[in-house]
């Protein structure tokens, strides 16, 4: 089943000036449960992707489909609701909410949606529980490690049950050991919810255990190897 | 909402120095607001009671032409019925003329009031304003009370000796010798430099002759028991004085009514100018605020935070700041004025500008519900319209940029 359909995607920065073409016609289909990373040197445009993706910016031309919803339609209120629901955020650099415990983070988006307490507290006990911090339940963000905050963005991304996660660079800002734990969470995770991944990264460690592998060069993709 | 209010509550905690530097701001502004006000409405209070106590009393009666031409002839009677009203506390009656003190130093034109020495004591506490020799006996005709200001002018002593010279009811004019029996200061002093007291036997005699009836007099005087009551003894005495002039104390003396606008309306200024500076305060750091969490805000609506609820967590936070410091200023507040209201606030040091407009020199504050009420509106109004433009920031913000800030 298609998650996401990037078709005939472009994103031209200054066009007016000095036009920087960051994509140029991409065409990408990810399925359900795909655990891909896109790879490429900085300035490929791999995070530029994630963002268009994700929502957060909009193509020059070309089109997302994001479960059948066509992301070009939505407004910008529409657009966070539908990133609210159906899309988990992993960022470079952790973005947890410095004021709120590790529970709090992780079950924030359910707060939005108003899920109620009772399911609340279980989704988020069972994703702290696979991300082993079930003991850092009250602990604020900077309490803890590297690792561990990546860990708790991973159970925050995942908590509303989203469609699929887009990590930008999850790891690096992180150590072998930190970078190993959490690839093997994610794994497991996308096995066990069958949540589609898809991650930016030049990180020969997640490239190899990444399923599928697209190469992004020059706003172009110019490999994609399933392994 | 309950999870924006408490961000929004943390987030206040984020940046101690500066939320207490602003929260800190507001209660010393909140404080400073309610004790000038509070001072002030004492002051003004002062001002209108010692005006009313030593001038006006709450209500006058007189006849409709005395009002304009303050002749002699326009008389009224002092009738019995006044003090079976409600709410009369005391009252007197006066004989008044217009006329000049003369003594071997000069001559000066005064108000001369020939008071009802036992009633007048009882309303304006004449008697105790004495401050050298003796209040006027009932049977003393030839006494003189003078004020202190006048002893100094013309140089004057006790049981010195004055002419005072007055026209009658046909326009005779006659002198009459007085001796001054006893020196008098309101704290007034442009009251004091301007009138005289004397016996209303013998000036009634002087100027209306013996055979006007005793209950006939100029001005009739009345204090209330409860201010709040004038308006119902006025009703009440217009059935008793049908077609004499019944004046409370604000129409006699427009000036006093103006006192006690101006002051309110000084203090509408004092709110506003300090609500002018608390929301530049309150702009300012709430833009620090969210300049310095520019990243966070972005990944907050990243994650599908609504706008609507981004804006109202910028928001929460002023309000929540405001909340932390009103209530402390509220009771600094009340507490400098509940201190000062039983001691007073000397200013002794500048009684004597004081006294030239008859305001006591220890000033006792006064507040009252409304101010706390407008105070802690005006604050609140505040605090809101202070969040909107930062708010506004942070809901304009473009995730995409906002999350590659560092």
């Amino acid at each position: 089943m298609k998650v996401i359909e990037v078709i005939g995607v472009t994103k031209t920065y200054n066009p007016d000036k000095i036009p920087v073409y960051a994509l140029r016609g991409v065409n990408l289909v990810v399925e359900a449960g795909e655990f891909t990373a896109i790879v490429g040197p900085s300035g490929s445009g791999k995070t530029t992707l994630l963002n268009i993706i994700g929502g957060l910016d909009r193509p020059s031309t070309g089109e997302i489909i994001i479960g059948g919803k066509r992301l070009n339609q939505l407004s910008e209120n529409e657009l966070i609701k539908f990133r609210q629901k159906e899309i988990g955020f992993v960022f470079q650099s952790y973005n947890l909410i410095p004021v709120l415990t590790v529970k709090e983070n992780t079950e924030f988006v359910m707060l939005l949606q108003n899920i109620p307490k009772a399911q609340r507290d279980a989704r988020t006990h069972e994703l702290l529980d696979s991300v082993g911090l079930s003991d850092k339940l009250n602990k604020r963000p900077s309490e803890l490690s590297g690792g561990q905050q990546q860990r708790v963005a991973v159970a925050r991304a995942l908590a509303p049950k989203p469609k699929f996660i887009l990590a930008d660079e999850p790891t690096a800002n992180l150590d072998s050991v930190s970078t190993s734990n959490l690839l093997e969470i994610m794994e497991a995770l996308n096995h066990k919810e069958n949540i589609t991944f898809v991650f930016s990264t030049h990180d020969h460690r997640v490239i190899e255990r990444a399923h599928r592998v697209v190469v992004l060069e020059d706003g172009v993709i110019k490999e994609d190897n399933r392994q | 909402m309950w999870i924006t209010i408490k961000i929004a509550w943390k987030n206040i905690w984020r940046n101690k120095v500066r939320s207490l530097v602003v929260i800190g701001s507001i209660i010393v502004g909140v404080w400073s607001v309610i004790f000038l006000m509070s001072f002030s409405l004492g002051m003004g209070d002062s001002y209108v009671r010692n005006a009313v106590k030593n001038q006006y009393a709450h209500i006058q009666i007189h006849h409709p032409e005395f009002i304009e031409d303050q002749e002699v002839r326009f008389t009224i009677e002092l009738k019995g019925q006044i003090s079976s009203i409600p709410n009369v506390k005391n009252y007197s009656a006066r004989i008044i003329s217009n006329g000049m003190l003369s003594t071997g130093h000069g001559a000066k034109g005064v108000f001369i009031k020939g008071i009802i020495p036992d009633k007048e004591s009882k309303l304006s506490d004449l008697d105790k304003k004495i401050v050298e020799g003796d209040y006027l006996s009932e049977d003393d005709t030839k006494g003189l009370l003078v004020s202190k200001k006048m002893i100094e002018k013309f140089k004057l002593k006790l049981k010195s000796r004055v002419v005072l010279t007055i026209q009658d009811q046909v326009g005779t004019i006659k002198y009459a010798a007085y001796r001054v029996s006893g020196i008098y200061s309101t704290g007034n002093s442009m009251v004091d430099e301007s009138q005289v007291f004397v016996n209303e036997k013998g000036l009634r005699n002087l100027i209306l002759g013996d055979t006007v009836p005793v209950n006939i007099f100029h001005e009739i005087a009345i204090e209330v028991s409860r201010p709040d009551s004038i308006a119902q003894v006025e009703s009440l005495l217009q059935s008793i004085y049908p077609i004499d002039t019944i004046q409370n104390y604000k129409e006699l003396a427009p000036d006093l009514a103006l006192m006690e606008t101006q002051i309110r309306t000084s203090g509408f200024i004092f709110i506003f100018i300090f609500m002018l500076a608390l929301i530049f305060g309150i702009i300012n750091t709430m833009l620090m605020a969210v300049l310095e969490r520019y990243r966070e805000l972005g990944m907050l609506q990243a994650i599908g935070m609504p706008k609507l609820k981004v804006f109202g967590m910028v928001v929460w936070e002023t309000i929540f700041m405001c909340m932390a410091g009103v209530p402390v200023g509220f009771f600094l507040g009340w507490i400098s004025v509940y201190y000062f209201q039983g001691r007073g606030l000397d200013l002794s040091a500048f009684a004597k500008g004081n006294e030239q407009f008859g305001i006591d020199s220890i000033i006792y504050p006064i507040t009252d519900n409304a101010l706390f009420t407008q105070l802690g509106i005006a604050v609140a109004i505040t605090s809101i319209l202070a969040a909107i433009y930062p708010a506004i920031k942070a809901v304009n913000l473009r995730p995409v940029e906002a999350i590659r800030k560092i």
